[in-house]
């Protein structure tokens, strides 16, 4: 099943800025591989990983894809999600998280498989296995 | 009677013009030497104002070309303005104006160009100095102050701040390397270090 949920919603053409330990591009491919705490930022929208291989657009316009993989953990002002891989399209904002996803927004936390994020509408919906656990307003877990 | 005064005033006439004639004459001459421009004959022939002395003790070689083959099948070619061979064993000889073109097994095309180079014969390694600009067909263009290319295993690398300009914007990264991929079949990494920053600007 699937739990849908307000989120982080932004413009998908605010600038890309990607810091890391290493880059490497390799010439004959041109694929580009970015090393060592990779941290890609994106207006309020921070994502964090160990390694992301970026994907260039068919015609070398620029880049289409990031993947991200080895721990990535998904942080905007209102949450954080962690997963073990993520995939986040720059043209459709769209930035799916796969892999035992655990996601804290405010005193709820989601746990489920896949984590599907859309920045342009600003919504985001978690599927597989979905386990919610709310923290009643006394306070005391269940 | 007539006839007489006419004859008078044509012969005086002829008679002014005996003296004017030939004084109109030396005028003429005069001012072919008098007005004429002064040829200086030590400007006459122009000297070339290149010092021959420092030529003569400093053997230099005017637009020379060096090609070879690098340890993985990939030809270097270093094309430079002027080179200058390292007279005493110390000093490396230097080179002016560079640029290096590496075209590798797999028809992947770098050019590198350098306002200045020293190659070091015992290390075999060629120092390139002064906005050092690396074009790859990987369409990166990287800008650099400075950068060491090792000539057996062509393996270039720079230890200062670097600048690239790319497909996917724009890199700034504190060193930068571009050697054969370890993997070896005959494709070149072009790796950055070191505080990595990315800039890309979606369209």
């Amino acid at each position: 099943q699937e739990i849908k949920f307000k989120s982080l919603q932004q413009d998908s053409s605010l600038p890309v800025d990607v810091a890391s330990d290493s880059l490497s591009v390799d010439q004959t491919s041109g694929i580009a591989i970015f090393d060592g705490n990779v941290i890609v930022t994106q207006g309020a929208m921070t994502i964090k990983s160990a390694k992301a291989r970026v994907q260039n657009s068919a015609d070398g316009s620029g880049i289409e894809k990031l993947f991200f993989d080895g721990g990535v953990t998904f942080a905007s002002e209102t949450e954080a999600a962690e997963a073990n891989e993520a995939v986040y399209t720059i043209a459709s904002g769209e930035v799916v998280m796969t892999g035992d996803v655990l996601l804290t927004q405010g005193p709820t936390t989601i746990a489920g498989q896949k984590l599907v994020y859309d920045l342009q509408k600003g919504t985001g919906t978690m599927q597989g296995r979905v386990q919610t656990t709310f923290v009643p307003k006394s306070g005391v877990a269940p | 009677m007539a006839g007489r005064r006419a004859f008078d005033g044509w012969s005086r006439t002829v008679g002014w013009l005996k003296v004017a004639l030939p004084l109109t004459a030396l005028g003429l001459l005069s001012t072919l030497f008098l007005v004429s421009n002064r040829i200086d004959p030590e400007t006459a022939i122009p000297y070339s104002d290149i010092d021959v002395q420092s030529l003569v003790r400093e053997p230099r070689l005017t637009k020379p070309v060096y090609s070879g083959t690098t340890a993985n099948g990939s030809t270097l070619t270093l094309q430079a303005l002027e080179a200058r061979p390292a007279t005493t064993p110390g000093n490396p000889s230097t080179a002016v104006d560079v640029t290096a073109t590496l075209t590798s097994r797999t028809g992947l095309r770098t050019d590198i160009r350098s306002n200045a180079a020293s190659l070091d014969a015992a290390t075999n390694t060629l120092r390139l100095t002064g906005d050092v600009q690396i074009d790859s067909s990987a369409a990166y263009q990287v800008k650099t102050e400075a950068l060491d290319a090792d000539l057996s295993a062509s393996a270039f690398t720079s230890s200062v701040p670097v600048q690239a300009t790319g497909p996917t914007g724009t890199v700034t990264a504190d060193s930068m390397s571009l050697m054969p991929d370890p993997k070896g079949d005959g494709t070149y990494l072009l790796v950055f270090n070191g505080r990595v920053k990315l800039v890309y600007q979606p369209k």
